[in-house]
């Protein structure tokens, strides 16, 4: 019996890397999807169940993640940038022209969901998608800021440093720790669907003509 | 896959290849006969299982990548890949095994191996969490990448514990009902 286990374990690890292959979502193996990723660092929870009213520990594990963040950004180089520089920068006359820019780096789903008016998507895990549009863009603006869902994603932080491994220079960039749900909370305004789309969240009012008309409370 | 069903399953108190009368009315026989009747059953079931969960996984192959880092089993990026992108596929293999009946006790084998070790890096990451949130062991809720999405942990340690008994079962199991071809050496 054990001989046999041997043999299928042996032929099924050979058949599923040939399906990962074949799949078009599959796994490419000899990419870093973590550029930069620090052993050790990222040991937290993806979804975590407080129960309610556990106010302590919720405020516990925010210190832990920010403190967390911060380390992680001063090891990897990156510039953190807090809300009120991202404010500043989606309110700059520039954005318009584009040589102020932001990049969401969440998936399909989430930046379809809800993303800053006039972003780009950039989903670095399919970055083959977004790179032949953003790459230009990036590369000629003065400020890029890059964001996720808030300080528990570092999906932003990797597609950082992938613009950088491309040829995007470091000082031009940022990374929104508070990310998408800190825009959110901030009231700011959410445009859904396609970039562009002109279509805001439910209960904000219309789509401004271009980001800087847009004020923050 | 009937004659071979009739040759390998004979009728208790048959006599067997070796010349032995099966000795169906011993506890210990008619425990293996009660195995046997219900195994083809518990192999269909477990294969279903696990062609769901690895096609789950399949499809989003970059979400249970990321899923799996979180465990910080595997620090070198490409074994990190090599395990996500194969470990859906490989289960969706095991369970089309399981379902057509090839090498049936080496892959119920395998797949109690790895539930054993699933369960084992559950309750550790789990454990990592409780130590952060000091939450009561069962209130952990989070994302396992079993490909059923957020799941609470005691929750899905006993639904690997009734996979891992299912996958025993089989690995005891010497029915060959239904089997395309039960054991790929005999």
């Amino acid at each position: 019996m054990i001989q046999e286990a041997v043999v299928i374990l042996v032929a099924g690890g050979a058949l599923a890397l040939v399906a990962n292959h074949l799949s078009p979502r599959g796994v490419v193996l000899s990419r870093n999807y973590f550029p930069g990723a620090v052993p050790g660092i990222v040991s937290r929870p993806v979804v975590a169940a407080p129960p309610a009213g556990n106010s302590e520990s919720t405020n516990a594990l925010a210190a832990i993640s920010e403190e967390s963040l911060k380390e992680r950004f001063k090891a990897q180089g990156l510039q953190l940038a807090d809300s009120n520089l991202v404010i500043q920068l989606f309110r700059d006359p520039r954005y318009a022209s584009e040589l102020v820019v932001f990049l969401d780096a969440r998936d399909d789903q989430h930046y379809q969901e809800g993303h800053v008016p006039g972003a780009y998507q950039f989903d670095h895990y399919r970055a083959e998608k977004h790179l032949a549009t953003i790459l230009p863009v990036c590369q000629t603006a003065d400020q890029v800021v890059i964001y996720c869902n808030g300080g528990l994603c570092e999906d932003s932080e990797f597609s950082a440093l992938m613009l950088i491994e491309a040829g995007v220079l470091k000082e031009r960039l940022w990374v929104y720790g508070g990310g998408m749900t800190e825009w959110k909370t901030n009231n700011l305004p959410v445009e859904i669907g396609a970039r562009q789309s002109g279509q805001l969240l439910p209960g904000q009012s219309s789509a401004p003509s271009s980001p800087s008309e847009t004020n923050p409370p | 896959m009937s004659a071979e069903s009739n040759r390998q399953n004979p009728e208790p108190g048959a006599r067997g290849s070796d010349g032995m009368i099966r000795a169906a009315s011993l506890p210990a026989g008619r425990w293996q006969s009660r195995v046997d009747v219900w195994s083809p059953g518990v192999r269909w079931l477990l294969g279903v299982a696990f062609i769901y969960m690895g096609l789950a996984k399949a499809l989003d192959p970059v979400d249970f990548l990321k899923l799996v880092r979180q465990y910080e089993m595997i620090q070198h990026p490409y074994l990190l890949n090599a395990l996500a992108a194969s470990l859906p596929w490989f289960e969706v293999y095991c369970g089309l095994l399981l379902i057509t009946g090839i090498g049936v006790r080496g892959s119920a084998l395998l797949l109690g191996t790895m539930l054993v070790g699933f369960n084992l890096v559950l309750v550790k990451r789990a454990l990592a969490i409780q130590a952060v949130l000091s939450l009561p062991f069962c209130a952990i809720k989070f994302d396992c990448g079993c490909g059923a999405g957020e799941v609470y942990i005691c929750r899905k340690l006993a639904e690997n514990l009734c996979l891992l008994v299912l996958a025993v079962w089989l690995v005891m199991s010497r029915n060959r009902r239904f089997c395309w071809r039960h054991s790929l050496f005999i």
